[in-house]
């Protein structure tokens, strides 16, 4: 892969395409692309380079795959990148930009990122934020392959994030009685005028709840441009569809406003498993996804890693659930027959990546699949991946992780 | 179609970026397109809104899944594709993005 970088990273402007995969040579078989195309890796504006599933709107992964994973802070220059509209501004004026808090309110506020820093109560909070169609692909392994996005569980990370209490913009403002829901909107842009636009709404009461911020930092620094710069919604325990990006207008609300992108897309069967029966398209009624599950990822090995017999082999990885607590993971090295526990590492508040361990002596030579299982403090646990809830949008999938290694 | 794109990208870029001192380049990526089976029509209308990665990543689709896709873009997100062109687009995924199925997968 690294060879790849320089050709890539051309600092500014045009890159050709990395992949002539199809159009030049075509294979003599009937098949006119990989099984799974491959994209390119690229250097983006303060990152590293990444895996480019699309470069407009930019959707980034990092090139290294569950590495990332056994770190318990994904660091900024490798987050994961997901917009959903092209027209996104490629430069914010902070002198100009400014934050609007409007609607069902007694004193409308017009803030720049100064006045949240200085004028209120700064907070920092480390919360995991992930893409409510990470790890989407597995689902293959129980019915057919959903649409949208193909993630692996690259859409995922874990930073801390600092800002201003949403509930203090909110009182600030001044909420009237008539208050319901509270929408949210940012800078990225349709193409097209009629297009939807990428608005997101919670209820009042949510809205006010403590953990909820407006970020202007992460971890330490601005904010990457690509992950929402200078402002971005945080909400603790919630998959990222609302952690809404370049946030330039929170608008209090009297009634719910439909949209495309709160009822239809990042939608799940509004029923008691979420999931229909696999195969059936979207037909069902649907409610937006909100709350993450409980979810564990093996950051190592990898299924690339080469494993010497004799070895110990240190397996490693994170956990986290909707802000409940892991109280525990558990790993098996037979393919699910028998589980032991990890070794958990402290805790680092309820909505952040624990990082857990498991020693093993890779005594045999073989073919292993490793499994890990967690299980929170209110007895969520992670379905097998047999048992899991289909759904025709490919949404919070999190079965139990699977490695499988060969130890030679 | 690419050329347009660009100036476009150059047009957005008036002002200044905080964090560095000069605007943010936003890489471009030409994602492989097969040609034939009038490609220049998926190119014409598929590239307004989103690259071609979209379409690469989801893998080998149905025709019921391409079909349904284009609908949805007509549809939900208001591409200005007429009936015909429609017909052409989902004939070109099928052919180079998936496979022929009447299964709804
Ligand atoms: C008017 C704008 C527009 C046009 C034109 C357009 N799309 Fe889209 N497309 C979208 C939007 C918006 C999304 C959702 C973006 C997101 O969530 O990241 C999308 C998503 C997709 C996806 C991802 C899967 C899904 O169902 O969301 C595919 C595949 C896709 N488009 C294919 C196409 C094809 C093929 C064409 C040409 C016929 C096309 N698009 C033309 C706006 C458009």
């Amino acid at each position: 892969m690294k060879h790849l970088n320089r050709r890539h990273f051309l600092g500014a402007g045009l890159l050709l395409g990395a992949s002539t995969l199809i159009g030049k040579e075509l294979p003599a078989k009937p098949i006119a692309i990989p099984q799974e195309y491959v994209p390119p890796i690229i250097a983006f504006p303060e990152k590293k380079p990444m895996v480019a599933i699309s470069d407009r709107p930019p959707l980034l992964k990092s090139a290294k795959g569950r590495e990332l994973f056994t770190q318990p802070i994904t660091p900024n220059d490798e987050f994961f990148v997901r917009w959903h509209l092209p027209d996104i501004p490629t430069f914010v004026d902070l002198s100009t930009f400014r934050l609007e808090v409007k609607g069902e309110v007694h004193t409308p506020l017009s803030l720049s990122v100064d006045d949240l820093k200085s004028k209120f109560e700064p907070t920092e909070i480390t919360a995991v934020l992930q893409c409510g169609g990470n790890s989407r692909k597995y689902y293959k392994n129980v019915g057919p392959a959903t649409h949208g996005v193909q993630w692996d569980h690259g859409a995922m990370g874990c930073a801390v994030w600092k800002g201003v209490r949403l509930k203090d913009l909110l009182e600030h403002a001044g909420v009237k009685e008539s208050a319901r829901w509270v929408g949210l909107n940012g800078l990225e842009k349709p193409a097209m005028e009629e297009t939807p636009d990428f608005f997101r709404e919670m209820a009042i009461a949510e809205a006010l709840e403590d953990q909820i911020l407006v970020a202007y930092s992460m971890n330490g620094e601005d904010l990457p441009y690509l992950n929402g710069f200078p402002l971005r919604l945080v909400i603790p325990g919630h998959f990222a569809d609302s952690w809404v990006k370049m946030l330039t207008e929170i608008t209090v609300l009297d009634r719910y406003q439909k949209s495309f992108f709160m009822d239809v897309a990042y939608t799940v069967p509004d029923n008691d498993c979420e999931c229909v029966v696999s195969g059936s398209d979207f037909e069902y009624k649907r409610k937006p996804i909100a709350s993450m599950k409980v979810k564990s990822v093996i950051g190592y090995p990898s299924s690339d890693t080469v494993i010497k017999k004799g070895s110990k082999v240190k397996v490693a990885g994170v956990a986290f659930d909707q802000g409940k607590g892991i109280k525990e993971v558990m790993i098996s090295l037979d393919g699910g027959k028998s589980w032991s526990a990890a070794k958990l590492a402290a805790e680092n508040g309820k909505y952040s990546f624990r990082m857990w361990t498991y020693e093993w002596d890779a005594k045999i030579k073989g073919d292993f699949s490793i499994m890990a299982r967690a299980i929170n403090r209110i007895g969520n646990i992670q379905p097998q991946v047999d048992e899991i809830g289909w759904n025709a949008g490919g949404y919070q999938y999190n079965a139990v992780d699977v490695v499988n290694v060969k130890i030679v | 179609m690419k050329k347009l794109f660009l100036t476009a990208l150059i047009l957005g870029a008036t002002t200044l970026f905080a964090q560095v001192d000069k605007p943010v380049e936003m890489p471009y990526v030409d994602y492989p397109m097969v040609k034939g089976d009038h490609d220049e029509v998926a190119q014409q209308y598929c590239l307004i809104c989103h690259s071609w990665g979209y379409i690469l990543n989801q893998g080998k689709k149905s025709r019921p899944y391409w079909k349904g896709t284009v609908q949805k873009m007509v549809n939900e997100f208001k591409a200005p594709i007429s009936k015909e062109d429609q017909q052409t687009i989902t004939n070109y995924l099928v052919k180079h993005y998936g496979y022929e199925t009447t299964s709804a997968h």
